[in-house]
């Protein structure tokens, strides 16, 4: 088998000394969805803009990001490119929709304009009716009508916003898209739709994705794989089947445990006591520790994320667990989130 | 005293502009029962929010009463006393606390709105923070931004709390927070009503949310309500062709998801320009003749407490209503 499309390592992303990514490694296929799943803060976003290497200067970043586009002999070493080398990298191998395609969009330019700007800066060829043409044909890609290119934003929907931002990504035919919560601000006939619309263009054009989400039923609809992030870290990753079916990190485990199925019991989940710890003032050893019902004494230790089934990784020193001990009710004492 | 904590008839309001009006709520009936939770559900746009506004009359309605135990709510002291019985919390707990005022401030707030005697506040605001699982004294004295998002929509429920209120209305309390910070809040919420029989009405677009939530849920459609009933019935047996809809849409958090279906077309359509008919004909996959000329009322359908506004219930109904000439769509 070749080498993965996309290899990241090491990577690490810090603010003043506070590492907001610490020590983050993945692959992605060519052609597979991953999911990042986590709550707020635990660094996927940061993620994401450190493969496009599009942090604020504040933020330092380390570690190697290797891209092997198919249409290139030469792998890309991201990690190691300056802004400029970047400018080649960005939407023509690799691009981002980003959270909130509400206010990604300059609300005075009419969107063919916006996307002709983005063809004939990143991918100039042909005049302006071959630009025209490829408009025309990315819209059509994602279910518009061309027409709607003559419009404002404010003239369309927050669906079709989300439409016109991913017409956007695909405007260079990168290999890789990440997807930074694309459905997050949208209804679930529009979330549907949308999702529905980026599994059609993975298969239809061979599309790596991956898929930012808090929303695990999202992840699961979409993903083959699926990694979870805690403080930073990824704590588990797998294949979507085997993490919803068997959950190896008690974090995971909690996640899932939160979502309500419907048919099922009705109860609401039980929450996590506390919240995630302050990046500049992480627990000693397992950085969940403190909210885990498990934690013992040699989760003083940090652990490594390790294989624990097949194609499964969990970073828990309990794991693979056979079967999760009953917890005793969480003492209800008020915890302030 | 009724079993209806409020109850609403026919309740419509509208949003002019230019020459357009926009009919944002359009003939909504419903009833709030004492300590009950109930879920109204809709997509964005679907008047859900409006019509909370307006039944605290935040918001003029163009036609409709609104009643509190079997008294309607008319004039300016009726107001006050509905304020005093029936609350609200908003979705964005970042918006709706003042950033110069402490907590103890900004909870204290509607006791000094209602005129209630000063020496009473401290005691009070310190009930409700505790109430809300926030220590008084590590929280009395902060200022929102030493705050988190949990944190703050707890101290957004412990100000609606301190008149203590009968009702709660919650108007996406919980859709910018994370999974553990909003299984806490929603704990909050579920205990408020254990112990204080506190009834809730939760606006969500999270189907599943509600469905695990809620006692009964109404789901809006366009200023509508276009089904009501138990939670149970209308998640697991919807019974409009909009809710079927819906509920086939949510994402399904086992791997593999929910498999094929079939996704609803187009957009919700603008509240200027409602469709004659049912208001949901056009995008209806299961629409038959009389829908695009006859406005269907809520009909009895599934469970016992179960009512869907669509004529699959009653296909007689639409031919009579033909026969006659009497379309509600044009009374409308």
């Amino acid at each position: 088998m070749s080498a993965p499309l996309l290899e990241v390592s090491e990577l690490r992303v810090d603010h003043g000394g506070r590492p907001i990514v610490d020590g983050v490694d993945f692959s992605l296929e060519r052609g597979e969805a991953l999911g990042l799943a986590g709550e707020s803060g635990c660094g996927k976003t940061t993620t994401a803009l450190a493969l496009m290497k599009l942090l604020p200067p504040t933020l330092r970043q380390q570690g190697t990001i290797t891209l092997r586009p198919p249409k290139q002999d030469e792998p890309i070493n991201i990690g190691r490119r300056t802004e400029a080398g970047m400018q080649v990298v960005r939407w023509r191998h690799i691009s981002l929709v980003f959270q909130g395609a509400m206010n990604s969009l300059d609300p005075v330019q009419r969107v063919d304009a916006q996307m002709a700007e983005a063809i004939t800066l990143h991918a100039a060829r042909g005049g302006a009716d071959a630009v025209r043409g490829r408009i025309a044909e990315l819209l059509t890609t994602v279910g518009l009508m061309p027409g709607l290119g003559r419009r404002y934003p404010h003239q369309l929907s927050g669906g079709q916003r989300q439409r016109v931002m991913i017409a956007l990504a695909l405007a260079c035919s990168p290999s890789v898209v990440i997807a930074d919560e694309p459905t997050t601000a949208l209804d679930v006939v529009m979330q549907a739709q949308v999702l529905e619309l980026l599994e059609r263009l993975r298969s239809e054009l061979g599309l790596a994705l991956m898929l930012i989400s808090h929303d695990l039923g999202v992840l699961a609809e979409t993903c083959d794989r699926i990694a979870v992030m805690y403080a930073g870290r990824i704590v588990e990753i797998g294949p979507v089947r085997s993490v919803f079916d068997s959950p190896q990190h008690p974090y995971t485990k909690r996640l899932l445990a939160s979502l309500p199925v419907i048919g099922g019991e009705r109860a609401l989940a039980e929450p996590i006591p506390g919240g995630p710890p302050d990046p500049g003032d992480m627990p000693e050893g397992c950085r969940f520790r403190p909210r885990c019902p498990y934690a013992a004494e040699k989760c003083l230790a940090d652990p490594a994320l390790r294989e624990v089934a097949a194609g499964q990784a969990a970073a828990c020193h309990f794991a693979p667990w056979a079967t999760w001990p009953e917890v005793e009710a969480a003492t209800r004492s008020p915890v302030a989130s | 005293m009724t079993e209806a904590l409020m109850e609403i008839r026919d309740l419509a309001v509208q949003f002019r502009a230019h020459r357009t009006v926009a009919r944002a709520v359009d003939g909504v009936s419903l009833e709030w029962r004492r300590g009950e939770i109930l879920g109204v559900v809709g997509e964005s746009g679907c008047g859900k929010s409006t019509l909370a506004r307006a039944m605290l009359g935040l918001l003029e309605p163009a036609a409709g009463s609104v009643a509190v135990d079997g008294q309607a709510v008319n004039g300016k002291a009726s107001l006050g006393e509905l304020r005093r019985r029936v609350q609200m919390i908003f979705q964005d707990p970042y918006q709706t606390l003042n950033p110069r005022q402490r907590v103890r401030t900004i909870v204290a707030e509607p006791l000094v709105v209602q005129g209630v005697p000063r020496g009473e506040h401290p005691e009070r605001v310190r009930r409700a923070l505790e109430d809300v699982g926030l220590e008084p004294e590590r929280f009395g004295e902060r200022y929102p931004h030493q705050l988190s998002g949990g944190q703050r929509q707890r101290v957004a429920i412990a100000a609606a709390l301190v008149l203590e209120p009968e009702g709660l209305i919650c108007d996406e309390p919980v859709s910018m927070l994370d999974a553990s910070v909003r299984a806490q809040i929603l704990a909050v919420l579920v205990e408020l009503r254990r112990v204080r029989d506190l009834a809730l009405i939760f606006i969500t677009h999270d189907l599943s949310l509600a469905w695990s939530l809620c006692d009964r849920i109404a789901v809006m459609y366009l200023g509508r309500v276009v089904e009501q009933g138990m939670a149970t019935d209308v998640i697991e047996r919807p019974q409009h062709p909009y809710t079927q809809a819906l509920v086939t849409a949510i994402p399904v958090p086992t791997a593999g998801g929910g498999g094929e279906r079939e996704l609803l077309k187009g957009e919700l359509p603008d509240a200027t320009d409602v469709p004659g008919g049912c208001r949901f004909h056009p995008r209806c996959p299961r629409r038959f003749e009389p829908c695009d000329r006859v406005d269907p009322p809520l009909l009895a359908a599934g469970g016992s407490d179960q009512l869907a506004a669509c004529l699959l219930h009653d296909p007689t109904l639409g031919a009579a209503q033909l026969s006659t000439g009497t379309s509600r769509s044009d009374a409308g």
